[in-house]
């Protein structure tokens, strides 16, 4: 079942379009990949996509629904969870905090209810624990990652947008990240994944797109967008390895 | 020590004005010249409530205040809300404006004459020790006392406060998170408002109220702001409560007619040797 369809998409700043006509569809419990260099437009998608791109124009469809318009606090409140580039940790608020935020989305929710799911988050990224308390300015890259992806899952999200989670961590955090992102949509939630670490990404994905300065050049499985001789000579040669 | 508690008395007015002034530059990044405004607003409703309908004192205090947290949201909705994408100077210069429109919309509704009111408390204070203290400083020093302890409160033991913060220190992601970021401001400017109109009808009955409080009381209150260090909320409290001090001080043995000139020296003195104020900002807008 489709759960975001994506048809024409333009996106603007100022003067010039950023993307270009964009499909993309991502079905119910899929990882799908959103693959491309620098400037290709891939976290403009994300943006455009929660609601945070005012000049746009094409269709948006979540679960049935079309969001184009919306405010991002509506967009959030229908289940689609945004964790950003650079992570946006509050510098001010605690790691507990920050995660309790993230719940805000959802009303009705009692204190009680939601220090139980802070709890719960707190079990799921056990390295956060000992620094429940610890401000988010002090934290490292790979903590700020963890308490942001954590913060997003907060939302209960059916989608859960993740941009380049990879980005900035050391090669030991990068793979914990994607073993989070392998078990998060083990528990059922749908991601929609953007990297520069193709071969990070197209490990976990079940389907890829690779976006050229705002249009699609090419999606498919993993195996796929491999044997793309294109594709593999832009993207996911060597250089795409880094991070 | 007579002097310390004047002065600790009248820098509580300055810490609260400083304290409303600082809540909005930090949730929506306003730097509000119509802050000086909000008290005497709130003096002259107690002025209008008290005085002219000789509604019970009481009575006039709750409505006074409730209609400047109402007046805080109208405010927001004409001079910030309009302007809030066109980055700070316009909104700064529409709150200038605002302050003008102000000062004079009470010269045509109320006239020029200044006005007074009643203290507090009937009884003229009380004497402890050497220190003869006023009924009115002291009610000011309660008041100012129990606003920051509810405030720290709300903002560290809410859920509500977090929000708030959230929203000050990262918007876009406030709204990501589904934080209605809009009505978080519009709270914001609500108590910065419903803060001033406090200390406006807490300084009234020491004060003439007249609309030149105004423009004195933002004076001290952004000096009590760079004092303390530009943006910081214990900032705002212990600048504004030296401000009181140094300025009661300075009358009672250099010069009275020059009062409020230590104010622009101390502010100046501060801006030349620690621009930073007593609380150099910790936290980064952004991470
Ligand atoms: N706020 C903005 N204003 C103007 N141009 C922007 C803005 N954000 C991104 N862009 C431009 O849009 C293009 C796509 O950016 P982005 O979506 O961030 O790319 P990616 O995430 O793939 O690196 C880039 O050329 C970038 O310079
Ligand atoms: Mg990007």
């Amino acid at each position: 079942m489709k759960l975001l369809e994506i048809t024409g998409l333009v996106a603007r700043y100022g003067a010039g379009d950023v993307l270009k006509g964009l499909d993309l569809t991502v079905d119910e419990g899929e990882i799908v990949a959103l693959l491309g260099s620098n400037g290709a437009g891939k976290s403009t998608t994300l943006r455009a996509i929660s609601g945070l791109v005012a000049n746009l124009s094409g269709g948006i469809v979540f679960a049935g629904r079309s969001i184009v318009g919306l405010k991002p606090e509506a967009i959030v409140r229908l289940g689609i969870s945004h964790v950003p580039e650079g992570r946006r940790v509050f510098p001010g608020l605690t790691v507990r905090e920050n995660i309790a935020l993230g719940a805000s989305n959802r009303r009705g929710v009692s204190r009680r209810q939601l220090a139980g799911e802070v709890e719960e988050m707190l079990g799921f990224f056990a390295d956060l624990r000992r620094l429940e308390h610890a401000l988010g300015w002090t934290l490292s890259g790979g903590q700020q990652q963890m308490v942001a992806v954590a913060r997003g899952l907060m939302a209960k999200p059916r989608l859960l947008l993740l941009d380049e989670p990879s980005l900035g961590l050391a090669p030991l955090i990068v793979q914990q990240v994607f073993r989070i992102i392998a078990d998060i949509r083990a528990r059922g939630t749908t991601v929609l994944l953007v990297e520069q670490n193709a071969h990070m990404a197209l490990g976990v994905a079940d389907r890829g797109y690779v976006l050229e300065t705002g249009r699609l050049l090419v999606s498919g499985r993993p195996d796929e967008l491999w044997s793309n001789p294109q594709v593999r000579a832009a993207y996911l040669g060597g250089a795409a390895v880094a991070g | 020590m007579q002097l310390l508690f004047t002065g600790f008395g009248i820098g509580a007015i300055y810490a609260l004005v400083a304290l409303g002034f600082v809540l909005l530059i930090r949730a929506a990044a306003v730097v509000n010249f119509g802050q000086g405004e909000f008290a005497m607003l709130g003096a002259y409703l107690m002025v209008i409530g008290f005085n002219v309908l000789a509604l019970p004192y009481w009575l006039s205090i709750i409505l006074s205040v409730l209609l400047m947290a109402a007046f805080g949201v109208v405010f927001a909705a004409t001079t910030y809300w309009p302007l809030r994408h066109r980055g700070g100077l316009p909104v700064i210069i529409s709150t200038i404006g605002a302050s003008i429109f102000l000062e004079n919309l009470v010269l045509v509704l109320y006239g020029p004459e200044a006005a007074q009111i009643d203290g507090l408390f009937d009884a003229p204070g009380i004497q402890v020790g050497p220190v003869f203290m006023d009924s009115q400083y002291l009610s000011i020093i309660v008041v100012a006392a129990l606003l920051v302890a509810l405030q720290y409160a709300v903002f560290e033991k809410t859920l509500l406060g977090k929000k708030l913060q959230a929203t000050s220190q990262d918007k876009e992601m406030a709204s990501l998170l589904g934080i209605p970021v809009a009505t978080m401001i519009l709270i914001t400017f609500a108590y910065s408002s419903a803060l001033g109109g406090i200390a406006g009808i807490l300084v009234a009955p020491i004060l003439f109220v007249s609309t030149g409080m105004a423009g004195l009381i933002a004076l001290k209150a952004f000096a009590a702001n760079i004092i303390g260090g530009y943006g910081s909320i214990p900032g705002a409290i212990l600048g504004g409560l030296s401000l009181g001090i140094v300025e009661t001080l300075g009358a009672a043995y250099i010069s009275v007619p020059y009062k409020d000139a230590f104010a622009f020296l101390m502010l100046l003195i501060f801006l030349l040797v620690r621009p930073q104020g007593l609380f150099g900002e910790r936290i980064a807008e952004k991470a």
